[in-house]
């Protein structure tokens, strides 16, 4: 990181750190500016009558604060260990949010040149969060926007209300 | 192209125009609102004229353009007045307020980061007002004080020449001139509105015979830090320092005699009166702090008070074995200190998020004036207690219904002037707005000695609507009748005038109380009038919370509706149709269980071994529990965003495990 901060800005705007996840069998990326912290797991406790993508809310240092479930939102199965759950806290407008995710694996640089912007056939096309899949290796990490993710789901959550 | 950090300057200083402006016009509307009742009253006319005057130069110096041509207008308008030349009448204060929204809307345009309205659409009142007659028989008694002398009829002070001419002449007539040198926070944001302001308070009680930077320079936009002026009279020049001490930003205020060989701005010269110099340490006794720091505050004194909880489990465990005992006493001790320490902090800081009601009600004189208007009716509105605190959490809960109530008052409660005079009534209603502390807790009423409400109709509408059936309405008293109107779908609204039809219904209203702990009582008499009185909490962050287990999750449950608690098996569970209910004294009482309702099958017959008989509005019911673990005060946590609107859920905690727990709103989770 250190190098990075020094190096010539032509570098810096050739690569992008995103914080790497995993659900499932599936590798997500998040930018890392987005990201908090990275929280070992802990109690969740269920919110009755809450949107189905919400799993409950957590004590973050004298703060509730509501976690998503991601495997919900993407329509992905539940998750059978919770050995390396994390929750990735978002900063959102107002409040922090944490996600649930089955296990961080690294922090990584990816050249900007190997994201590709995704298309709309494998993502649909109301899928505004995705924001490119980058290959790295021979693996596919797909770099999602977790506060669109957030803004998305409260928008869910206004229609919800509004028609129940 | 407007550059980045010239772009970046524009946003702050035109966010705190705005800011500045949302406060002139709040108070020219109360003013306008009195002037009308007091129309030659001098002190009010002056002070809506510096109000157009300062909001003037503050969209000069953003270029503004359109708002400054509209404020000079009101000010030349408001100037004649103030000197006699013109007299308020009902068609110029109609005018007045015509240019008042015109300056809200603008204000509101800008604020979203739009043009203003155009100021065409505005300046033909502006002129309509000018054109307004004159007095006939000329000023009336009030003596033209000294108005000020707008900046525009000042000698020419661009050249630094011409004006050490005119000083050094003011000066040879054996006129003692003062230096008054200002010094403003060099961070200060608006500069050369600070710099309009100081010269316009300062030409209010004094001559001014320069400045530097000059006038023209300040609406041009070159004020700096610093700025002089020339002031004729030492009297005067005291006078001056102090009030130009009150401006904001002034951070130091200096005064010293003028001499012919001083040099015109700044340069310091040896002179027989000493310096004065006033230190603007006395900042006043206010700050202002952002709410998000006072929450998080009182999340950290939130989490002491849990610290604390657990310090007195530990205790209670350690002395209940002989060994330790010493210790748990000991720490017992402590944990007892530790509470005393943090419910005092605690106070305190719900004691910082106090606001006054004075900080909404503000704006109702106006718009119960405007109202009566449209409807042709005669009101008096009158307010007592505003400086009645509460918390603001509570006062934003209450600001829309209040709105309702009065809109209510107006357009339903009191009767044309004509029909009151044959009830022999005083022609104009008297609407008034009160709230006092009482017991604990806050009373905000809402009254007025109109016509009342007609329990038969009411009856009527809601056996209409289907909200109760012809035989239910029948066994109702007067007064249960009148409290229907709080029910969904009983909201006259659509059968009223555009006055009432805006904003929220009655249901609403009770809602929005309920979620800050409030409820809402009515009374009404035909013929005698309607009294809405609103309860409401002292403060909010703090409940009594019964803990209860369900499904392996610890729900809070507000003690404040619960009635009663029963142990379950030494009562007769019944059937009512296939419904369980439990008999209660007298009363059948429909006996839910908690983990039912939570899965949505309220029915369902579980273990639980406890009831909670609850205190709803409408009908009680029984609440079957698992298991009770206790009573506790909780702080409660706001759930924002996602859950904010999660029926049913009135928050959360966080226990002393420090777990985080879930508040039920028992009311409408049922």
């Amino acid at each position: 990181m250190a190098t990075q901060l020094s190096g010539p800005p032509v570098q810096i705007s050739a690569e992008r750190q995103i914080v790497a996840f995993s659900l499932g069998s599936e590798l997500y990326g998040v930018d890392i500016s987005k990201v908090r912290e990275i929280i070992p797991s802990q109690k969740i406790v269920r919110v009755p009558r809450a949107p189905e993508f919400v799993e409950g809310i957590i004590n973050l240092r004298g703060r509730v604060i509501p976690v998503l479930d991601l495997r919900k939102h993407f329509g992905l199965p539940r998750s059978q260990s919770a050995e390396d759950q994390r929750i990735i806290l978002v900063e959102d407008e107002y409040d922090s949010i944490g996600v649930v995710v089955d296990a961080v694996s690294s922090v990584m640089q990816i050249p900007v040149d190997s994201i590709e912007p995704p298309a709309q056939v494998i993502v649909g096309p109301d899928v505004e969060y995705i924001e490119g899949i980058a290959k790295v290796d021979d693996d596919l990490i797909v770099l999602v926007d977790l506060t669109k993710i957030i803004s998305d789901a409260e928008k869910r959550t206004l229609k919800e209300a509004k028609n129940p | 192209m407007i550059r980045e950090a010239e772009a970046k300057e524009y946003a702050k200083d035109l966010e705190v125009l705005l800011a500045e402006t949302d406060e002139i016009l709040a108070n020219t509307e109360q003013n306008l609102v009195l002037l009308e009742k007091a129309p030659s009253d001098s002190a009010l006319l002056q002070e809506l004229f510096r109000a157009m005057h300062t909001l003037k130069g503050g969209a000069a110096t953003l270029g503004l353009e359109e708002a400054v041509s509209v404020c000079h207008g009101m000010e030349t308008v408001l100037d004649e007045v103030r000197t006699g030349q013109r007299s308020v009448t009902s068609e110029m204060m109609n005018g007045l307020f015509k240019v008042l929204d015109w300056l809200k809307d603008w204000r509101n345009a800008i604020g979203e980061g739009a043009e203003g309205p155009p100021a065409s659409g505005i300046l033909p009142v502006v002129e309509a007002l000018q054109i307004c007659p004159s007095p006939s028989e000329g000023p009336q008694s009030n003596v033209p004080l000294k108005w000020p002398e707008t900046c525009e009829k000042l000698p020419a002070k661009g050249a630094a020449g011409a004006l050490t001419a005119s000083l050094e002449a003011l000066v040879s007539q054996g006129n003692p001139v003062y230096v008054l040198t200002v010094r403003f926070r060099t961070d200060a944001p608006l500069l050369s509105v600070r710099c309009f302001q100081v010269l316009t308070l300062v030409e209010e009680v004094a001559e001014v015979a320069g400045s530097s930077p000059s006038l023209e320079d300040i609406e041009n936009d070159k004020a700096s830090d610093a700025l002089t002026l020339y002031v004729v009279g030492e009297k005067e020049s005291e006078q001056a320092q102090r009030i130009a001490a009150t401006v904001q930003d002034v951070v130091e205020v200096s005064v010293r005699r003028y001499t012919v060989n001083t040099t015109i701005a700044g340069a310091s010269s040896p002179d027989k009166k000493p310096e004065i110099r006033v230190e603007k340490t006395a900042l006043g006794k206010t700050v202002r702090v952002d709410v998000a720091l006072l929450d998080s505050l009182m999340n950290m004194v939130g989490e002491l008070v849990i610290d604390r909880t657990r310090l007195s489990q530990i205790a209670a465990r350690l002395m209940s074995n002989s060994e330790t005992a010493a210790v748990g006493s000991e720490i017992s001790s402590l944990a007892s200190h530790l509470q005393r320490t943090s419910s005092e902090l605690q106070d305190g800081l719900m004691r910082a998020r106090l606001l006054p009601l004075k900080s909404i009600v503000g704006k109702f004189p106006r718009m119960v004036r405007d109202l009566s208007r449209r409807c042709g009716k005669e009101t008096v509105f009158s307010m007592t207690g505003e400086s009645t605190e509460m918390d603001r959490t509570v006062l934003e809960a209450i600001d829309d219904p209040l709105i309702h109530l009065l809109r209510n008052a107006v357009d339903h409660g009191i009767e044309m002037p004509d029909e009151r005079e044959r009830l022999g009534k005083p022609k104009a209603g008297n609407i008034r707005l009160s709230a006092w502390y009482e017991d604990n807790q806050i009373l905000v009423r809402v009254e007025d000695d109109g016509a009342g409400m007609d329990p038969e109709r009411i009856r009527r509408t809601a056996v209409k609507k289907g909200l109760i059936t012809e035989e239910a309405s029948r066994k109702l008293s007067e007064q249960e009748i009148c409290e229907l109107v709080f029910l969904p779908g009983l909201s006259t609204a659509s059968e009223t005038t555009e006055v009432s039809g805006r904003g929220v219904g009655m249901d609403v209203a009770r809602q929005n109380l309920e979620r800050v702990n409030g409820r809402i009582e009515l009374w009404t008499r035909p013929g005698e009038g309607t009294q809405v009185t609103l309860r409401l909490p002292l403060t909010l962050s703090i409940m009594r919370a019964l803990l209860v287990k369900c499904a392996d999750e610890v729900y809070a449950i507000p003690t404040s509706s619960v009635e009663e608690i029963f142990s379950l098996k030494d009562q007769s569970i019944g059937s009512v149709r296939g419904k369980q209910a439990m008999k209660v004294r007298d009363r059948i009482v429909p006996l839910v269980s908690l983990k039912g309702v939570l899965s949505d099958s309220p029915w369902q017959r579980d273990g639980s071994r406890y009831a909670l008989l609850t205190r709803t509005q409408a009908q009680p019911v029984a609440l079957g529990v698992e298991e009770l673990l206790g009573e506790e005060e909780i702080v409660v946590k706001e759930l924002r965003g996602l859950l904010s609107r999660v029926r049913g859920v009135a928050g959360a905690t966080i226990l002393a495990e420090g777990d985080p727990a879930v508040i039920l709103d028992i009311n409408r989770i049922l």
